[in-house]
């Protein structure tokens, strides 16, 4: 739910009550004044009519207003004078209507009467109606004005908070972006967006620290992995070495290549995501690249037998071309490495995409997985376990999409670009 | 043929020095940036092999100033930097070469030769072993004056054999001299021997004698013996 929706609802709960309160405090306060008003009145008719009685001993028609209602009925005793309140039919309209009595005892030439003296209480209901429409007016502009405010609060002073949501929901560390946003009025905001800043800014430093680090340790490998392998190389033209020591030797040679291509590897790797490879200028045309490359895998497709069919536009994406040799690097040797033996691939490279087909055995699970780091399949143990993580690496770093399917035997990897 | 190596790594240069010297080369080394330029200025090299991450200066100066004074001077630039950006300003400024640590001496080798051939010779002379001799401009391989028709694998395959002869080369040392980055790709290295095997027959059928020796879980060797 929104904060606005949530701060409305309470809004409007908190003004009904308040204004139902209220609506109920006028109507009694004013009843009060009116029945105040109305009791002034039946007693200031009393005192008319006890003095007409007394000294004129007859009332004249018109002593009272019209509408009010004067009646005397003789009885024994005298008792306490009332004030009441009572409803009373009214022939002509055929309904009740409110009445406000005074009854009191007068004697009469010693006889006593009770006299009553009924007021009609017309305002009363006129109030009533009064008060229920001005607080039906009310709560039906205060609902109204609650949610013209709601809507242009959130498409106004949220407005900010949006952005900086937005902004974060876009946030990809490995561009090491840091956020920036203007400058806001609404304190709060300003605040979050300092903090967020303040944030992405440790982030990516943080980030980059870790890259360079792995980078500079990657690197640092290099030079006694290159003392250890010529070493051993030297070693190996010792003709004094028995045979099984060769073997030794030789068991450690493939161990010290190993890691030196893994560390390389690495290297290419951590390269691509710290951005060290410019950003290519201009589309590189892949198809020559794919062409050569097919050459140069030649004899390891001839000794599958693999069958090749290429469908090739001369197109590409932008990127630097060290980048694409390396993507179409990958992308083959993968649909080689994970082909079947008598299998096939299909290249077909067309505006926007390039699209790398190979059948294969089935695999277990997602095949995305595929793109993590050492993801591989126990049964090709050669494989170094990087080449499509490269490949995902490179096209994050160009804005490129990559996606794995598989559709029946065929492993398909695609490459989209704009 | 003189060599000269600018290497701050002593281990590594003992090595690379002690294989050369095998070679008949002679090879002299600098530990660092300063005595390097101090020797390119008295001594004449056929090759200089530098490392352009040296302690006090950057190789890619030193191979900048071999060129402007010494043009006829080999260069070979060796570095722990893979990045491309390092390769193409060391091939920009006239370096022959660009190996990347670590690297196979043998590979090392090869293109020391490689590069001496060019240079002194226009990439005109014939390399000669034995019965073979191989014409460098035509890519091509005699023997006995009877071509050899190989493959482009062949070809680089034997010109490296050659190039490293009377050594034991590994499998991982020729994979990747014949795939390069590719060579990982190698389950196994089945692909190296249907190259020998082919190379050996087609050089038998010619009439030349069996040079190659098989090292058992090692590699290869190609000698006269």
């Amino acid at each position: 739910m929104k904060l606005l929706a949530r701060i409305l609802r309470y809004q409007i709960m908190t003004s009904l009550l308040v204004l139902f309160l209220g609506a109920g405090l006028f109507f009694v306060s004013v009843r009060y004044l009116i029945d105040d008003e109305v009791n002034k009145e039946l007693l200031n008719s009393q005192i008319k009519v006890s003095w007409q009685l007394r000294n004129i001993d007859a009332l004249p028609v018109y002593i009272l207003q019209l509408g009010d209602s004067l009646q005397l009925d003789a009885v024994r005793y005298p008792r306490r004078p009332i004030l009441r309140e009572k409803l009373l039919y009214n022939i002509a309209e055929n309904q009740y209507h409110p009445y406000r009595q005074l009854i009191f005892y007068e004697r009469v030439e010693g006889q006593w009467y009770k006299v009553t003296i009924s007021k009609l209480l017309v305002q009363r209901q006129q109030l009533m109606n009064a008060v229920v429409m001005t607080v039906t007016f009310i709560v039906a502009l205060l609902l109204i004005s609650l949610l013209v405010l709601n809507s242009v609060l959130s498409g106004r002073i949220w407005r900010p908070f949006n952005k900086t949501l937005a902004a974060l929901d876009q946030y990809q560390l490995e561009k090491h972006e840091v956020l920036k946003f203007p400058e806001e009025e609404t304190e709060e905001f300003e605040k979050l967006n300092q903090s967020v800043t303040q944030l992405t800014e440790r982030l990516a430093t943080t980030y980059q620290n870790l890259k360079e680090f792995t980078e500079n340790a990657a690197h640092e490998i290099q030079t006694p992995l290159a003392v250890i392998l010529s070493k051993i190389e030297g070693l190996f033209q010792d003709e004094t070495l028995t045979e099984s020591q060769l073997i030794a030797l030789s068991e450690v040679s493939e161990a010290a290549n190993r890691l030196s291509k893994l560390n390389q590897a690495l290297l290419l790797l951590t390269k691509i995501e710290n951005r060290q490879f410019l950003a290519g200028t201009e589309p590189v045309n892949l198809s020559p690249i794919i062409n050569r490359k097919l050459r140069d895998l030649e004899d390891l497709i001839d000794q599958r037998r693999i069958n090749i069919k290429t469908e090739l536009q001369p197109t590409g994406p932008v990127m630097h071309p060290a980048l694409a040799e390396v993507l179409v690097n990958n992308l083959l040797t993968n649909a080689i490495r994970h082909n079947l033996q008598n299998g096939s691939i299909l290249i077909a490279l067309s505006t926007g995409k390039l699209e790398v087909k190979n059948t294969g055995n089935a695999i277990n699970g997602n095949p995305e997985q595929l793109f993590e780091r050492f993801r591989k399949d126990t049964s090709q143990s050669a494989s170094l376990g990087l080449g499509l993580a490269l490949v995902k690496t490179i096209c994050q770093v160009n804005g490129q999409t990559l996606s794995y399917n598989i559709e029946n035997e065929w492993h398909v990897l695609t490459v989209t670009w704009q | 043929m003189k060599l000269l190596l600018i290497e701050d790594e002593k281990a590594l240069a003992t090595s690379i020095q002690n294989y050369f010297q095998r070679e008949n080369f002679i090879c002299e080394w600098a530990a660092d940036y300063e005595t390097g330029i101090e020797k390119v200025n008295i001594y004449r090299y056929d090759c200089v092999l530098i490392d352009i991450m040296l302690p006090d200066g950057d190789g890619l100066d030193a191979v900048r100033e071999l060129k402007k004074k010494f043009p006829e001077t080999g260069i070979i630039i060796i570095s722990a930097k893979n990045s491309l950006d390092d390769r193409i300003s060391g091939l920009n400024l006239g370096s022959d070469d660009y190996l990347t640590k670590p690297f196979h001496l043998s590979e090392l080798n090869a293109r020391v030769q490689a590069v001496i051939r060019r240079r002194n010779f226009q990439g005109n002379q014939q390399i000669v072993f034995g019965k073979i001799s191989i014409d460098p401009q035509e890519h091509s391989a005699t023997v006995a004056r009877q071509e050899v028709i190989l493959t482009r694998k062949e070809y680089d395959l034997l010109v490296y054999l050659i190039a490293n002869k009377n050594r034991v080369l590994t499998k991982e040392s020729i994979a990747e001299h014949l795939w390069g980055d590719d060579a990982d790709l190698m389950d196994n290295f089945d692909f190296i021997y249907t190259h020998i095997k082919n190379l050996r027959k087609k050089l038998m059928d010619k009439g030349a004698p069996d040079y190659l020796k098989s090292i058992y879980g090692v590699g290869y060797k190609f000698s006269e013996s």
